[in-house]
């Protein structure tokens, strides 16, 4: 008993935990089937090397596989023998066929969805005083030239945004203009979607290039009032 | 040597619904899946070019994409009539056929719609391919369809205000209206001699669409409120055509099992002759 049901034991509990127990640790996530597969053969292999560490233990391991392979003396067990034997080719041209047939899902897109600024918008600060008035004008301003997709929640939901894909960003969301700089906001207002470079593709950002219709002034302004409307603050590397 | 029996009973039954378990987990991922691509289906026989309502449309899956009106570029325009379009392909090898489907209160002779292409590997931005600042993109290819002249215009652009029409006119397109909806079918071969300018489909592949729609109305003032750059747009989606079928998937695995069988008897032989010996 001991030599193989322990074996079976550590790799049902193993398949047990991965597949039940670690997707419900705080901040974990469900893990795909092939990385649980890979994990069960590393068990796997791991308990083969430890239990042919020695010539006894070899033994006992490999003994009872070995009896139940070549049928020897296993009476009752010769039905499931050959069920085994029936079974396992089958699997093997299932797989097979599952790994060749043509996948239905388009090409996966690797988006980043904060791409790097070009240098010389790195860093900028905001010219304009962050005073009460400056910020209620940035309000205005945001209110007509970008509330339309980005909601007058500053929450992404406005009316326009709905076949937009991704869509406008939630401001609200400690995710977007939370952890970024102001000059960042500068530089995606005033380049739109045309200015993302490569890694910003698939190129689907309806995000205007404003510097063609608003003056800088202006968008500093509206950078100023969407934080304060989205009662957030911009990252600072203080 | 019952006990041992027992356990490789034990072993072999739990191993085997392990696998099972993980064979079954892993078949099971990736087929939620949202509208995120146009299939065209296989079909014999001619392609219901001319024919929006034609049998053969209820074995295309239907589509169901978003609009927004389009902000990208001046003239903006705010709020659009048409909120989705749903679209259906059919293909017989040789002619592809679009139908694009969606719900206008009134028929107009301004009533238009269209579908946009990226051409060749060359990535576009979707509003009318509009140039890069950091990278260079691609032309896009539109199909254009208006009520008013009842025929598609296959044009190219690669930015607002550079849309011209094709000297090569390949697509067809026909409009019907009824009961509140628009169903309008665009065809054309499935590739040209024109790689430069034309989208071509090849069954399989996936390429990227885009979508438009004008509502032909008029203002108090008689004005039209949906023209040129004021209308409906998608964002970029996937079309395929789909691939004739393909049975070397089962070939492979008639190979593969037959290679299994004989790993077996192979290794069942060697562990028998050790045995003995």
């Amino acid at each position: 008993m001991g030599a193989l049901g322990k074996p079976i034991i550590l790799m049902v509990g193993m398949y047990a935990f991965l597949k039940f127990v670690l997707p419900n640790i705080p901040g974990s996530a469900p893990l795909p089937s092939s990385l649980i597969f890979l994990y069960l053969l590393l068990t796997a292999s791991g308990i083969v090397i430890f239990e042919t560490l020695s010539g006894e233990s070899k033994d006992a391991f490999w003994g009872p596989i070995q009896r139940f392979l070549t049928g020897e003396n296993i009476g009752g067990l010769q039905a499931l023998r050959y069920g085994v034997f029936i079974l396992f080719p089958l699997l093997v041209g299932w797989q097979t066929y599952g790994s060749t047939a043509v996948s239905d899902l388009p090409p996966t897109e690797s988006r980043t969805i904060h791409p790097a600024p070009p240098g010389e918008y790195t860093g900028l600060s905001n010219p304009v005083p962050k005073t009460p008035e400056n910020i209620m004008q940035g309000k205005g301003f945001y209110a007509a030239y970008c509330s339309p997709c980005h909601g007058g929640n500053f929450d992404g939901k406005g009316p326009a945004a709905r076949g937009y894909i991704p869509a406008p960003a939630n401001f609200a969301d400690p995710t977007t203009i939370a952890m970024l700089q102001e000059s960042y906001l500068f530089w995606r207002i005033k380049k739109g979607g045309i200015g993302l470079p490569i890694e910003g593709a698939p190129w689907k950002s309806a995000m205007p290039r404003w510097e063609v219709e608003l003056p800088d002034e202006w968008i500093w302004k509206i950078i100023m009032g969407e934080y304060d409307g989205a009662h957030q603050s911009p990252r600072t590397w203080e | 040597m019952k006990p041992a029996n027992q356990v490789i009973g034990r072993v072999l039954r739990s191993g085997i619904s392990v696998l099972a378990a993980i064979i079954v987990g892993g078949a099971t991922i990736g087929f939620a899946q949202e509208s995120v691509s146009v299939r065209a289906t296989l079909m014999t026989g001619g392609v219901p070019v001319d024919d929006p309502n034609a049998a053969a449309w209820s074995t295309a899956p239907p589509a169901t994409f978003p609009m927004s009106p389009q902000v990208h570029w001046q003239n903006r325009i705010q709020e659009v009539t048409v909120k989705d379009v749903i679209v259906r392909a059919l293909h017989d090898g040789k002619q592809v056929a679009v139908l694009v489907e969606y719900t206008d209160p009134t028929q107009d002779p301004d009533d238009a719609a269209a579908l946009e292409f990226m051409v060749g590997d060359k990535k576009a931005h979707f509003a009318h391919g509009q140039p890069m600042l950091q990278v260079e993109g691609g032309p896009v290819n539109i199909w254009f369809w208006k009520n008013k002249t009842g025929k598609a215009v296959d044009m190219n652009a690669k930015g607002f205000g550079t849309l011209k029409a094709q000297e090569h006119q390949d697509v067809k397109a026909k409009g019907v209206y009824s009961n509140g909806t628009w169903k309008v079918v665009f065809s054309r071969e499935l590739s040209t001699g024109h790689a430069e300018e034309d989208v071509q489909i090849t069954p399989g592949q996936f390429i990227n669409v885009a979508f438009a729609v004008w509502d032909g109305r008029k203002d108090g003032a008689g004005d039209l409120v949906e023209k040129g750059s004021q209308k409906a747009v998608s964002s970029w989606w996937y079309f395929r055509a789909d691939a004739p079928p393909d049975y070397s998937g089962y070939m492979y695995a008639a190979i593969a099992a037959a290679l299994a069988l004989g790993f077996q008897f192979v290794l069942i032989r060697k562990l028998k002759k050790g045995q003995s010996a």
